[in-house]
């Protein structure tokens, strides 16, 4: 009868203008120039009224009906906070209030949801984990004991890097490539490492995410009293549901029953006898690791490889990729905060991701907010701004 | 199951989609075991003979006959005198037992539906394109559009090369949706074949249709930011207006007008280019750009072209907007990646257009007026 841990990722990219080749060069601000504030505002604003603020609000009543009874833990990246400030104040208030009653825990990341683990120096993680430790510091008083990586991207060097931040927990994909026939509702240990290792249940987190309004699942209709039952009969230390934040009102429509899902599942996982919400700080203060995972190659929680081919999958990714790289060993040269910053906002792991020529398949969950047509679109147009960021240095 | 198929082109006499059509969907079909007699008019050059035993090509009439020999339009020329005289003789001359009768475009309408009355049974039409295309929305002619209504009107069934298409006979001819099928073209592969060269490439006829003025334009600006010739290659009425238009830009030296092609030089053209552009105003298909994609070379086409709903891995453009134009050529001829992805995923693409599929999915609407 084990521990459940609900855990969702809350992410915004700033998402580019169109920049023609035309554009390379000119006389502009680059930050005015290659982000779409007016598009990035409505998105937002259009997230916030369909899922940010009515299910912060429905954790805030649930919290007034179990008090600490029912917890979660969050990861607000650091562009979805500056999203917030700009764009919906309350948004952040809801998610500050859940932390102050104690209901929500905090998880660590790259400020910019970047894929600058991949670099092959780690100076800049460091600095952009530091950085939203930072943030987390300022903004809710919250030092976070677990760290997320974009997308859950991990290998043995990550690991041994976010235990050396001091991190005590890691959070990563739940698959058979590394767990074999074990089950991930354990704590496992990295690598030549003391760090705990908590694994995404990919069955039952996609059963909510990805398959709750599927009709032709044997599964559907998804009950919340079915759900917590299916937790109950699992065996091991805790079971791991994380997902996108997004899954509530975004990905899953209002009218598929989504909400009033969430409103009842605390009740109907609480029903259950030795049955109890825990954070993920709580997860590894609880749990010792009953195994090691090795994990030479990068792997995700992304499509169904579960490897980093979706932002890296493709040579229009890769060229993208380099040129982030090279712009930044020129920035560290010229050391300009202001381009420092545009360098880091274009990290963002979503401006890859867009490229992505994978199978409509895999490309469905973030179609939605694909600004571009084609992956081809979305290449002409960011690498015209890494041009344009490069003649800059 | 036996046709009667009315054509106004067959290789290797041809200009345009139409012949490439009727060719490769006749041969596919024949195989498909469909018994075919293609009527189409006699012409004094190339021999016209099939090598498949369902295959029969039927020359109809004395003279020849040249398609699209005039763009002037004037109702009384010798070429609509031609059209009118084979119309005819199609309807004398095809006779015996056939479950349906298939034409093609305003051409082949009126033989189309003279021997639907005369014989009694189902006729199809395939639309490759209309006067709202042909004309380019300026002025359409009436004359043909009344020819194309009473054709869509009275076929069985419509086959459309594109939705694009099925739009405009919905929209412009008033036909109900129910009776229209869409069937997409497909592409005898061109195959690749030597090194690359910084050519941007136009193939097509020199219309008002097919937007090549915009495709200048777009070059005049790709090339005050990259170095690179632009070729475009064909004929047709408005060959003297862009070369014009190309001194007028100042990129006389950057272009080259090549003319009519060989079957050899245009698969030649094809395999040393870079980029093809399909600057097209209304392009029902569009069978060019898939030809373009199979000899490696990728592709941007317009937004008003059918090709642009049935490929998936290519650029689009508005025909208008010469600047997004210029954008996607500059950056297909700098960014290598960007050349080598988008060629690669858009010759994977092709293997779900190929003539057997359209041939599959024409049978299928011929089962449904023969049942």
């Amino acid at each position: 009868m084990p521990c459940v841990c609900f855990y969702f990722e809350v992410h915004q990219p700033f998402r580019l203008n169109r920049f023609s080749v035309f554009h390379i060069g000119e006389e502009i601000d680059p930050f005015e120039t290659y982000f779409n504030h007016k598009l990035n505002r409505e998105i937002f604003e259009r997230a916030a009224k369909k899922c940010y603020l009515p299910a912060t609000q429905l954790f805030l009543d649930i919290s007034d009906e179990f008090g600490k009874d029912f917890k979660v833990s969050f990861s607000l990246t650091g562009t979805f906070m500056e999203h917030c400030d700009a764009f919906a104040p309350q948004v952040l208030d809801n998610f500050k209030e859940l932390f102050r009653r104690g209901n929500a825990d905090l998880i660590g990341e790259t400020y910019y949801h970047s894929l600058c683990s991949l670099f092959d120096d780690l100076s800049e993680f460091r600095d952009q984990v530091n950085l939203h430790i930072k943030t987390l510091m300022e903004r809710f008083g919250c030092r976070p004991k677990v760290f997320r990586n974009t997308e859950a991207i991990f290998d043995n060097r990550i690991a041994k890097e976010v235990e050396k931040m001091g991190f005590r927990g890691i959070i990563t994909e739940g698959t058979e490539k590394i767990l074999g026939w074990r089950s991930p509702n354990y704590l496992y240990r990295a690598k030549d490492t003391n760090l705990k290792v908590l694994l995404r249940n990919y069955r039952l987190s996609d059963d909510i995410a990805f398959r709750f309004s599927a009709r032709d699942w044997v599964g559907f209709p998804l009950t919340a009293d079915k759900f917590a039952s299916w937790i109950a009969s699992c065996e091991g230390q805790v079971v791991n549901i994380f997902m996108d934040f997004e899954t509530f009102g975004e990905h899953q429509w209002p009218e598929t029953g989504i909400f009033e899902f969430l409103r009842h599942l605390p009740a109907e996982i609480l029903r259950f006898e030795n049955n109890r919400f825990v954070t993920v700080s709580e997860v590894v203060d609880m749990f010792e690791p009953v195994g090691e995972i090795d994990v030479p190659f990068a792997i995700s929680w992304a499509d169904t490889e579960r490897d980093v081919s979706t932002w890296l999958g493709n040579d229009m990714q890769i060229a993208c990729f380099n040129e982030l790289k090279e712009v930044g060993r020129k920035l560290k040269e010229k050391g300009d905060e202001r381009l420092l910053k545009i360098w880091r906002l274009l990290q963002t792991s979503d401006h890859l991701y867009y490229l992505s020529t994978k199978g409509f398949a895999d490309g469905d969950v973030h179609k939605y907010f694909n600004p571009y047509s084609t992956p081809y679109e979305g290449f002409i147009n960011y690498m015209n701004i890494l041009q344009d960021l490069k003649q800059r240095l | 199951m036996k046709i009667a198929m009315i054509g106004w082109e067959y290789p290797p006499f041809k200009v345009g989609g139409l012949g490439t059509h009727c060719y490769y969907l006749t041969r596919s079909l024949a195989k498909l075991g469909v018994k075919i007699d293609f009527f189409a008019p006699k012409v004094s050059r190339g021999e016209r003979k099939s090598d498949l035993e369902n295959l029969r090509i039927i020359d109809v009439g004395e003279t020849a006959i040249y398609p699209y020999g005039t763009e002037t339009k004037t109702i009384d020329g010798d070429f609509f005198t031609a059209v009118e005289k084979f119309n005819k003789l199609c309807y004398e001359k095809v006779n015996g037992k056939y479950e349906l009768i298939h034409c093609h475009d305003w051409l082949t309408a009126q033989a189309g539906i003279m021997l639907k009355e005369k014989l009694g049974i189902p006729l199809v039409l395939t639309i490759h394109s209309t006067e709202y295309d042909r004309s380019a929305n300026l002025n359409p002619n009436p004359w043909f559009i009344d020819i194309e209504r009473n054709a869509m009107e009275k076929a069985d069934r419509i086959i459309a090369v594109s939705h694009y298409t099925k739009r405009i006979i919905v929209e412009r001819y008033g036909i109900d949706e129910n009776k229209i099928r869409v069937v997409h073209n497909g592409v005898n592969p061109i195959g690749e074949h030597g090194e690359k060269k910084k050519i941007v490439l136009y193939l097509g006829r020199l219309t008002m249709q097919k937007g090549v003025e915009f495709f200048l334009r777009a070059a005049k600006k790709v090339l005050e930011k990259e170095d690179c010739s632009f070729v475009v290659a064909g004929s047709g009425d408005m060959l003297p207006q862009l070369i014009h238009l190309s001194i007028a830009l100042g990129i006389a030296d950057k272009v080259m007008f090549t003319g009519p092609l060989t079957e050899d030089e245009v698969k030649h053209i094809y395999r040393i280019s870079s980029v093809y552009v399909l600057p097209s105003v209304s392009e029902p298909f569009g069978i060019t750009a898939l030809e373009a994609i199979s000899a490696g070379t990728p592709v941007i086409i317009s937004k008003s072209s059918g090709v642009a709903e049935a490929l998936r891995n290519c650029l689009t453009a508005d025909f208008w907007d010469v600047n997004e134009m210029a954008n996607k050529i500059v950056a297909l001829l700098r960014y290598d990646a960007l050349r080598k992805t988008l060629k690669e995923n858009a010759k994977k693409e092709l293997r779900f257009l190929t003539w057997d599929r359209a041939a599959r999915k024409t049978l299928e609407v011929y089962r449904e007026v023969v049942s």
